[in-house]
């Protein structure tokens, strides 16, 4: 590492005030922090426990919880490709479709937010920040396999634009990214990311009896009175058992369908303490307990679907693992996380079955969260001062 | 409980602001401090939840077609729907003043915070827009007291959490030029798309 220390030493004149590349130094700090920072490094005497956690580190830890679901959308991608085609492919062949369709996706997200980014951190000349990273992985798992690929890139640079660098960066904006760019598209271009996009077909044609049906929209069917009967049987019929959705394999987004890989980056997050296990168990809770009331209600099949259906059906683990726990957009008091977990909850189960124009609900119910976080936050100061001056006896 | 789904689909899926983007200028400036806007708020709901019904009962007693007969047949049909701009905003204009007073008697820390808004308030689009609402929606009394209170609490919550974001973005690097203003249209048209996830639900 010491000769790379030196090369880097090197070149930092051309990039300080009055060098040659005065204009990229932010650049060149980029890539010198990445490797380098936190450049504290222990003593060789003696034991130090030093805990060098900053920015960079939480957000490297994002992107490794988010690879199990990242691997497993890869092969899934494949494996539906497989089913609906009614093709016989082995294992190997089904990820090779999977990377041929999810890889360009993550490319292009990268290379269009990333370039956007760059060209913000040259001319306003604030440090490159790791934060894209996440996002950057985010966007292509909430997209469906079948989203064209300029749509990708318009998305990502709509967000880091739109929802990001106008704030002032990194840390400083309202809304979710990643989330912002799937919201605009989906009320960009509908046609493209609703309906039948879910399992990607290439060249080939769907098999007889392929319904392009996913578990939401059976649900929705139900309110609308399009069909009856136990929706519980209706998913088992069409290939939606509860095991099925718990590991996935279930056409989707590309790397929202297994709940269990959710789950795994879920115990990553918490583990390290970068994401907060008060809002994903919130979230949870908030859907089951909305799952219960509607249960009670039991107006339509929908309201009928057993509460914990609504953890493992469409995005809500994925979501509340990934989306509601961004540090920045969420509540930022910790009485103010339960409350904005439980509310995404509840909203999610909410427009799930009230509304059948958008079969998914959480992706809206953490944006509508994410307005109302600093609220949340600051009526939760504002109580929390009152009690402590009932305290204060001057 | 049909008043009470105008009172929800008033704040959620009709929203004065997002749905409409009515009453946009107190909104943009008086949502620098949340607890100016929650004055405001309050006096938003105030306004629409005594001018609404007001309007309505002149509406269908003195405007409207043929709602002069009791007044005996030779007006029966005389129709003064064309003065229906005119009479709603001085019944708006005289409440706003009525809010005004009794703003500055019980809180002259509010009223002096709301400033130059509050008889503002007696031109927010958001307030004489309710009021030709409930005509073309020909609610009944007690649903135009319903929608002028839920279109009031739709406009309450949008301000304060509008205030609350400012509040917070008082910390960020925003570029030069948006700075204030600008990036305050941009954070209302990102809520709007937040608050979309409403729009289509029938109650």
């Amino acid at each position: 590492m010491k000769f790379l220390r030196e090369i880097l030493d090197k070149q930092k004149p051309l990039f300080e005030k009055g060098g040659k590349f005065e204009k990229f130094y932010y650049l060149f700090e980029a890539q010198d922090t990445f490797m380098f920072s936190p450049n504290t490094t222990a003593n060789n005497k003696g034991v130090q426990i030093r805990d060098a956690v900053d920015l960079k580190r939480m957000m490297i830890t994002v992107v490794i919880a988010m690879l199990p679901c990242l691997f497993f959308g890869i092969w899934n991608v494949g494996k539906q490709h497989a089913l609906s085609t009614g093709q016989e492919l082995d294992l190997m062949a089904q990820i090779l479709i999977g990377l041929k369709v999810v890889l360009p996706i993550v490319i292009v997200a990268y290379v269009a937010g990333g370039l956007v980014e760059v060209v913000f951190v040259v001319i306003r000349r604030h440090p490159l920040n790791e934060g894209y990273l996440v996002s950057g992985m985010l966007i292509p798992l909430v997209m469906p396999p079948t989203i064209p690929l300029w749509q990708v890139a318009l998305a990502s640079i709509f967000a880091v634009v739109i929802a990001k660098e106008a704030f002032g960066g990194t840390g400083m904006n309202v809304l979710n990214v990643a989330l912002t760019a799937r919201a605009f598209l989906y009320f960009a271009y509908p046609t493209n990311i609703s309906g039948d996009v879910w399992t990607y077909f290439g060249d080939s044609t769907p098999a007889d009896g392929f319904s392009g049906a996913t578990a939401l929209s059976l649900g929705a069917a139900t309110t609308t009175g399009e069909s009856s009967g136990e929706l519980v049987a209706q998913l088992n019929q069409s290939g939606f058992s509860f095991m099925d959705m718990m590991l996935g394999y279930i056409p989707g987004s590309i790397g929202e369908t297994s709940t269990i890989m959710c789950l795994i980056g879920a115990l990553i997050l918490v583990g390290t303490g970068v994401g907060s296990w008060k809002i994903i168990v919130s979230v949870f809770g908030g859907a089951y307990f909305m799952g219960i009331i509607f249960n009670l209600i039991g107006a339509n099949d929908f309201m009928l679907l057993p509460a914990h259906y609504h953890w493992v059906i469409g995005g809500l683990a994925f979501g509340a693992v990934f989306m509601a726990t961004d540090p920045v957009t969420a509540a930022q008091t910790e009485k103010g996380k339960w409350i904005y977990g439980f509310l995404i909850g509840v909203l999610t189960v909410l427009i799930r079955i009230f509304n059948p124009a958008y079969p998914e609900g959480i992706m809206l119910a953490i944006l509508f969260m994410n307005v109302f976080a600093p609220l949340i936050d600051y009526y939760v100061v504002g109580a929390n001062k009152k009690r402590r001056l009932k305290r204060a006896t001057v | 409980m049909e008043a009470l789904n105008i009172v929800i689909r008033g704040i959620f899926i009709d929203n004065m602001i997002f749905a409409y983007f009515l009453g946009m200028c107190s909104f943009l400036a008086v949502s620098k401090k949340v607890s100016t806007a929650f004055g405001l708020g309050l006096a938003v709901i105030f306004v629409l939840t005594i001018t609404v019904p007001v309007n309505w009962i002149i509406n269908e007693n003195i405007l409207k077609e043929g709602s002069l007969a009791w007044m005996g047949s030779a007006y029966e049909t005389i129709d003064l729907t064309f003065m229906q701009f005119i009479i709603f905003i001085a019944v708006i204009a005289a409440i706003v003043q009525l809010v005004e007073m009794i703003i500055e008697k019980v809180s002259p820390a509010l009223y002096g915070s709301l400033g130059i808004f509050l008889p503002l308030i007696a031109v927010n689009c958001a307030i004489l827009g309710s009021a030709l609402f409930m005509v073309q929606r020909d609610y009944t009394l007690v649903e135009a007291t319903a929608y002028g209170f839920g279109s009031g609490s739709g406009f309450f919550f949008a301000i304060i959490a509008l205030a609350a974001i400012r509040e917070k973005l008082k910390y960020s690097n925003v570029p030069d030029g948006l700075r204030g203003l600008g990036l305050t249209m941009l954070i209302t048209g990102l809520m709007g798309i937040a608050f979309k996830s409403f729009i289509g639900i029938v109650l």
